[in-house]
Parts: structure tokens; sequence; C-alpha cells
């Protein structure tokens, strides 16, 4: 499998066009697609009386996809939407207070998370998949995940219902652990803003990433889904960064020559990168490549001339096909992501995620490898 | 002809305010097994009888004058179980059970027995028994093996929601109103513990319908003053594999009706 296109970083970054189609697009084939064949659902549609929304429908029990067919990406409230000020109330006033504000303020939605676009774009590949393979369960498939007493679950439902996104699975575990219920549903990422959480997940096998709030976000597309991962201790295993640390750069370059044809071990975010190019697959099949709705990036440190190609070689071997592989030879990734305009960037360096964020890109951080002793996040929030 | 017995070994619950619960002989007793001491062993209700038990305590603790307990009773629903009254008296005193009081009925007058008795939950290994009470306006519930592993230190009670379920042809206004009820006393009790560290949870899980029909269900039980812990919408994902991180002790579904395991 030939890996296509690779671009050759030499201090020239080359435009990428990105135009987010109007609102009126995207939504229009959305909600098309809506029109069901009434025969076909169980139950009556029904309209959301939210003002000044177009009504939403909402689809019979067998339009859930199965959950080992699907996508699934775990989401938890605390990225998906803005929940601050409800945290302050809780670290402040203790829990009592907390749950009787929320329930005070049920019928306020939440504002949208660093993980909103991300999730939006989703359902906009959802959209497009519906219409090439209407009777597919290989679509990406929404659980919202919170610790969040159930209480609270009515606020998030009317929440959901707002920002018209369709998440109809949901664990509200009313504190304890959710790792359990991530591997019922057969989780392929997990997005909280807890790193511990994350750091469990990870151990359990589940792909996961930790968020942040944003002062800023740069917009993104809304019909193309953009996901871009960093190499090692993301895709790849952390072998090569540990020699890295270890003895320095000059014996990192050695090991990778030396071991040029020895493929990388995977990292915890290779699953993932799997998943997407399955249903990137199913456009291809379409005739769809060169309007496909996901696009996929390697953002590395490494130089293509030389440590790159280990990487390379062993994407092809595991015959996953990235769209751009960008080689910033130890360049900082902040000005490349922010032409890129991922909806999400994974990486495993703090130092690197509070850069693509201070350029407004979502970033979301793999507590994984050796570069984990070395981290603290300086700017960014994060944590409970 | 059915008797009534009270166990002398423990003390007696407050007629008005008690929650009854009866349990099964043959959920609480392994009947196969019955060693040469003539003292029967403990079958899949025992987690849940420890745990009824550990809710009393905190109970207590909250408030030592406390009256509205869990009171468990023993029945018997066969006339066989019936003639071994003595029996089934000396392995509960013997296994220390905080049982109040014997029933000893058999399969004809049992579901007597429970409205005499003021049952308010009862709990049963066999199908047929829950179904023929739920039917006599009396919530009910199954146990099983999986009950046998239960935690025994929280009050784990599920309640499922499955929009495709039929109501059942005999699902009466008596039926729903007693299964209400029933609810909205576990509400009360679990009001009197606090959001962390509660004896007693309440999960609702929604099998089928979207998160709308979840967003009612949070609201109808809270309209019965049942304050949820934790929610689950499956959107027609299998069941299977959320009840066996729940371990529940046992499971209520709507109108209380026979639910497969």
């Amino acid at each position: 499998m030939s890996l296509d296109p690779i671009q050759v970083m030499s201090g020239q970054v080359k435009e990428l066009k990105v135009s987010p189609s109007s609102n009126g697009d995207t939504r229009g084939s959305w909600e098309e697609k809506e029109e069901f064949d009434p025969n076909q659902l169980d139950l009556t549609t029904k309209s959301k009386p939210v003002t000044g929304r177009r009504a939403r429908k909402v689809e019979g029990a067998m339009f859930f996809p199965k959950p080992e067919n699907a996508v699934t990406v775990a989401v938890s409230s605390r990225v998906l939407f803005r929940t601050e000020r409800e945290q302050k109330v809780f670290e402040q006033k203790g829990v009592e207070e907390y749950l009787r504000y929320q329930i005070e303020h049920e019928n306020e939605p939440f504002a949208p998370g660093p993980a909103f676009p991300f999730v939006k774009a989703l359902e906009a590949v959802n959209a497009r998949l519906r219409e090439l393979y209407p009777q597919s369960e290989e679509l990406f498939d929404i659980v919202l995940v919170t610790y969040n007493h159930a209480h609270v679950g009515i606020r998030l439902i009317n929440t959901i219902n707002h920002h018209n996104l369709f998440i109809e699975r949901f664990c509200m575990t009313g504190g304890s652990s959710p790792i359990g219920y991530l591997k019922a549903w057969h989780t392929n990422l997990y997005l909280s803003a807890d790193a511990e959480k994350v750091r469990e997940a990870l151990a359990e096998g589940i792909a996961a990433a930790t968020m942040f709030m944003m002062e800023k976000v740069s917009e993104v597309s809304e019909s193309q889904l953009r996901v871009a991962f960093d190499g090692d201790a993301v895709l790849f295993s952390d072998e090569s960064e540990r020699i890295f640390k270890t003895h320095g750069l000059d014996k990192f370059f050695e090991h990778e020559r030396e071991n040029e044809d020895i493929l990388l071990d995977h990292g915890p975010l290779k699953g993932f990168l799997e998943a997407l190019g399955k249903l990137q697959k199913k456009f291809y099949a379409k005739g769809q490549r060169l309007n496909c709705p996901i696009r996929t990036y390697l953002v590395t440190a490494r130089s293509a001339a030389s440590s790159g190609i280990r990487a390379l070689k062993t994407l092809r071997a595991w015959g996953l096909e990235i769209d751009e592989a960008l080689f910033l030879a130890g360049a900082p990734k902040g000005p490349m992501l922010e032409k890129i305009r991922p909806h999400i960037y994974f990486d495993d360096q703090m130092f690197h995620i509070e850069g693509a964020a201070e350029m407004g890109t979502v970033a979301a951080h793999v507590p994984y490898g050796i570069a984990q002793k070395h981290n603290s996040p300086q700017t960014l929030s994060g944590g409970k | 002809m059915v008797s009534t017995v009270q166990n002398s070994d423990v003390k007696q619950k407050d007629e008005d305010q008690a929650v009854v619960v009866a349990v099964t002989f043959a959920a609480v007793f392994d009947a196969e097994a019955e060693d040469d001491r003539d003292v029967y062993r403990l079958g899949v209700a025992l987690p849940l009888l420890q745990v009824l038990q550990r809710v009393n305590e905190r109970l207590l603790e909250e408030n030592p004058v406390e009256h509205q307990l869990f009171d468990i009773i023993l029945i018997t629903t066969e006339t066989r179980q019936q003639q071994q009254s003595s029996s089934i008296i000396n392995s509960t005193r013997h296994h220390g059970l905080e049982v109040g009081r014997f029933c000893f009925s058999s399969e004809d007058d049992f579901i007597e027995s429970l409205a005499h008795n003021n049952v308010q939950l009862f709990l049963t290994t066999d199908g047929n028994e829950a179904l023929q009470a739920t039917q006599q306006g009396v919530p009910s519930a199954l146990l099983d093996k999986n009950s046998a592993s239960c935690p025994s230190d929280q009050l784990r009670v599920v309640l499922c929601q499955d929009a495709t379920i039929q109501p059942n042809a005999d699902s009466s206004g008596a039926s729903k109103k007693s299964a209400q009820s029933f609810l909205t006393l576990l509400g009360q009790i679990r009001q009197k513990f606090g959001m962390f560290n509660s004896p007693l949870c309440f999960t609702i899980v929604t099998s089928c319908g979207g998160k709308d029909s979840c967003c009612s269900a949070l609201k109808s039980l809270r309209s019965l003053g049942v304050s949820v812990d934790e929610a689950y919408c499956l959107g027609g994902a299998p069941r299977g594999p959320i009840l066996s991180i729940l371990r529940p002790h046992f499971l209520l579904s709507d109108g209380f009706s026979q639910l497969e395991g």
C-alpha cells in the first residue's frame, strides 16, 4: 500500500485550503437524510419544542448501530460542553449545592466545549456514510460518559437536544469508574478532562486522551473530519523516544538508521487510526477518494530523510494509509497545525499540546510512555 | 392453612412504617443441600439479606429511632416446604439471618399471604411465582445465580425501562400503583443518605428508547421522589454487558413484570 501524498518539509508550507462549508449546506444534507421511509420507523417522530430550530426526528431503535460494528467514541461531558462554572460550585460549595445548582439551571444548555467541533464533524461523516450505505452499522457512535449523578442527566439531555447533537447513548456513573462501561461499549476512543481516568483507560488498552479548555479555537471544517496524530508514543510505541531521552539525538538517529527495517511497535492510538482508515475505504469504494470527508495527518518531529523512513515503513507494513505525513525535523508543531486545522490533534508531550493550543488547535494529551516523566502542564487547565 | 411465626431472635419492626420484603424459601436456602444436622445451606439470596441488613444498620446510625426499616419475611410457596417449618426456623436462627417472621404457605395461598402481610416487594427465584404476584398487584423481582455474587455493602437496585416491552395484559392500575409506591418508599430511604457513601444505589437503564425516553424516566422518577444515582441509556445496545458491571441485587422493570436475566 502506498502512502500518499508525502509532504517533505523544507520550511515552506503548502497552503491548505480550508473552506468550511456554510451552515446551510451541512445541515441540508444531514437533515435530508432524516426523511426516512415512515414505514421503517418503529417510533413515531417527535418534534423538539426548542424555539427557532427545525424539528429533529427521533430515529427508530433499529438505526442504532451495534457497539462492536460502530466506531465508538466516548466523550466526557466536561469536554463536550463547558462546565467550568458548575465545577467551581462543586469545588467551593460541595456536592449538595452543586446538584441543587444544576437542577435550578436545568433548562439552560451548556456551551460547546473543546470536543464539540470534533463530535459535529463525526456526525457530518455519518451523514455521508448513511447516504452511501444506508443499511450499514459501520458509523461513528458517540457515547456521553460522565461521572455525574443522574440528577444532572436532565440538563445534559436538554443540552444535547439544544445543540442538535445525535447522541442516544450515555453512561452517568454517579461517581464510579466508567472504565468497565467503556469496554462494554467496545470503545474505540475515550476523551476526558481527567488525566487519571485517561491513564486508566490506556492501561486497559483503550485509546484515550485528555482534553483541555481552550481560550481561542480556530475555525475548522464542518464537512471534513481532520484528525492529526503525533508519531512516537501515540501511533507508535515510545521505544525510540526512550533512546532519545536517555542517550540524546545522535544515538536516536543511529538507532533509527540501524533499525530502519524493523517495525516500530504500536502505540495507543494506532487502533483509532485503523478504524478511521476502514471508514475511509468505504468512501474510496464508492469513488469518493477526492471528496472523502475524513482526512488523517501524521505530524512528527522526525525528519523525512532519516528517522521518518522507519515511521513510514511501519505504517505501510500495518496497511495503514495516512493522508498527509508532515516531518518537522524538530520544528515547532503549532504553525503547521494551524495550517492543517485538525478537529483534534493527539500528542504525548504537553509541550506540543500547549504549543498547539496557543495557536488555536484543539490538542489532546495521550499520557503514555517515557515523556510522562518530564511532563508538567504549564498553562492549560486540566485535571478533575 | 397459612401460619405466621415470629422469629424471636430478631427485634420486630414497626408494622406501619417498615418496608416489608418477602423472600422465598428457595431463594434463601439451597433447598437441595441439607446437611445431617437438619440445617439448610444458604442460597442465592444471601448477599441480598446481608445488604438489606446493612441498609438498616446505616439507617439506625443516621437516626437511632428510625422506623422505616426493611422488614424481611421468609415465605414458603409449596406444601412440601410448608411442612418443613421447624427445619426452616432452625436453619434461619443457626445462620443468624435477620428474618423478622416466617410465613408458611403453599402454592395455593402464598399470594394471599403476601397481601395479608403487607408485602411491598416479593423476591423469588421462580418466574411463575413472580408473574403471579405481579398480576395480583405485589411488586416482584427475580433472583438468580448472579444475585449470589453481588456486593453486600451497597444495595444496588436497577430499574429497567424498555420502551418495547408490551405492558402485561394484566398490568392493572393497582399493579402500577403498588410499583410506584414501592419506588417512592425506596426514594424516601435513599434521601436519608448523602450523595456519596450511600448504602443504597438507584440505577436506571433504558434499553431501546433514546435519550428522550431516558429523560422522561428520570423526570417521572423525580416526581415520585426518587433520586436516581446512575443512568445508562443503551440505545438498543445489548443489556448484558452493562448489567454484569452494575451487578444489581435485583432488577425492576416497567410495571415490575418478569424480566429475563
